[in-house]
């Protein structure tokens, strides 16, 4: 997504808060977690002027995308999944719930409501979840592995809107893919966009980037380009089942370096927010430069957890839970959002890159080194 | 003889949200196929929303129903020209008789 900070006569930016907790803060905060947050130092600040991340500090009235894992049922089983899917688990969304859940989201005015999983075409009633947001504007994009569409749902799928989709290959050939994804998934994957693309429906071709896919990126861009959708390229994070095959899969620095330039060559290729610790190489990628996670956005889960971002789903983290507090009081007033949201720099504070990389990704720094104040495990000045 | 006047129209997938800092425009599409940005200025956000919602997107209307200084006409103005060339807004040439 392009983002772009504008400014209009000259409004000042907001005072800086020190990290204190608020009086009626909800959720708990795990000790482990709180600790974390603080041993990053003070909020930096940036000036006004200078990119989004001022407007973010804050914290926005509502999320501006919410990734929305609405089940943990998936009939495949990627080894890098970052939310451990495959099978249902014993507290999902009632339908009741969920339904209740899009008319809260839509009264909030978020933006946009992105659906993963699991398989989100495996949710009881995700037809209908996707009936009612249609009925109240809220944009859809529907993250799948493509193996469940067939003729008669991407026909039927067409009443909704506005939909789009974003079908998932970690590989240009089947062999690389199908290491990752599973056995025949490549070819099933091929076939959903076939299905969807001959309905009319917005594609995107979504790849995780690993060191065995970096060598079939033209091939990918050529997937996408056949059916006339665009490549989405984001980054893999050591979250869910990922942590046990990060070590093998995530790329290399040069991959990275090289993978830069690949980017500048293709600009139609999207990234979403995945790579803006690669700015620190000192040439700013286009998006969002620095982590939305629980100020542009944050994921709902299965079982109606909170996390800041799909990438950090653990317990020290949940912000809160749909089954006891509403998903507007989680945003607003809980105390781990509050914290997150007022992290320093660490180790990264006094870099001269840190006004173009932020710091990176704290889910990594998280489940690579049990820290939020390190570095990235992948910043490319180490 | 008529002639061509400018206006300012949002185009129909811009949405508009308020925040304590102005507000945020958010032009709907699939991830980075949309655009969003953050307008820190309060009475440009009202302006819009105010273009959107009783005027049918037409901004133009919503500053001649308003009594702005002709100053600020310029500056709003300006603004919507920035937003035009994001994508916001689209300029329609109307044909206007002269009096």
């Amino acid at each position: 997504m392009a983002v772009q900070p504008i400014r209009f006569l000259g409004r000042q930016a907001r005072t800086a808060s020190p990290f204190s907790l608020p009086d009626g803060m909800i959720g708990r905060l795990d000790p482990q977690a709180q600790m974390a947050m603080q041993n990053t130092g003070a909020p930096a600040r940036q000036e006004p002027g200078r990119g989004s991340r001022h407007f973010l500090q804050g914290g926005l009235s509502a999320p501006i995308t919410v990734t929305w894992e609405i089940t943990a049922a998936c009939n495949i089983a990627c080894v890098h999944c970052l939310s451990s899917s495959g099978k249902r688990r014993p507290r999902e969304l009632t339908t009741e719930q969920a339904l209740a859940l899009v008319d809260e989201l839509a009264e909030m005015q978020v933006f946009q409501v992105h659906f993963g999983g699991g398989e989100p075409f495996m949710y009881h009633s995700f037809w209908q979840v996707l009936e009612r947001c249609t009925e109240r504007e809220l944009v859809m994009c529907i993250s799948t592995n493509g193996t469940l569409i067939t003729e008669e749902r991407a026909r039927r799928l067409t009443q909704f809107a506005p939909l789009y989709f974003q079908v998932s290959l970690d590989g240009g050939l089947p062999e690389t893919n199908d290491r990752i994804r599973g056995a025949g998934v490549f070819q099933r994957a091929m076939s959903g966009l076939e299905l969807l693309a001959a309905a009319g429906h917005s594609l995107t071709v979504n790849s995780v980037l690993t060191r065995y896919s970096f060598a079939e990126l033209d091939r990918l861009y050529e997937i996408a380009a056949s059916f006339d959708a665009k490549l989405r390229v984001t980054r893999l994070r050591p979250s869910g089942r990922g942590k046990d095959v990060w070590d093998d899969l995530h790329p290399t620095r040069e991959q990275y370096r090289a993978f830069t330039d690949w980017l500048d060559e293709h600009p139609d290729v999207l990234t979403a927010d995945s790579f803006f610790h690669l700015n620190a190489f000192g040439h700013k990628l286009p998006g969002l430069d620095t982590c939305g996670a629980a100020t542009a956005t944050c994921c709902i889960c299965p079982e109606g957890e909170v996390y800041p971002c799909a990438f950090f789903q653990t317990p020290e983290f949940e912000a809160g839970n749909l089954h006891e507090h509403s998903f507007k009081d989680i945003w607003q007033h809980s105390a781990l959002f509050h914290f997150y949201r007022q992290m320093g720099a660490g180790a990264c504070s006094g870099c001269g890159q840190y006004d173009t990389c932020h710091g990176g990704c704290p889910a990594t720094k998280w489940f690579v080194q049990h820290s939020l104040g390190v570095r990235d495990p992948e910043c490319v000045l180490m | 003889m008529p002639e061509s006047v400018a206006q300012y129209r949002l185009i129909a997938e811009v949405k508009i949200r308020r925040e304590a800092f102005g507000g945020i425009l958010y032009k709907y599409g699939c991830a980075d196929r949309g655009a969003l940005s953050f307008i820190n200025s309060p009475p440009l956000i009202e302006l819009l929303l105010d273009g959107q919602q009783q005027h049918e997107g037409n901004v133009s209307a919503a500053i001649e129903s308003r009594h702005y200084s002709e100053a600020s006409r310029r500056k709003l103005y300006a603004a919507l020209d920035a937003l035009a060339a994001r994508g916001y807004v689209c300029i329609e040439q109307a044909r206007e008789e002269q009096a």
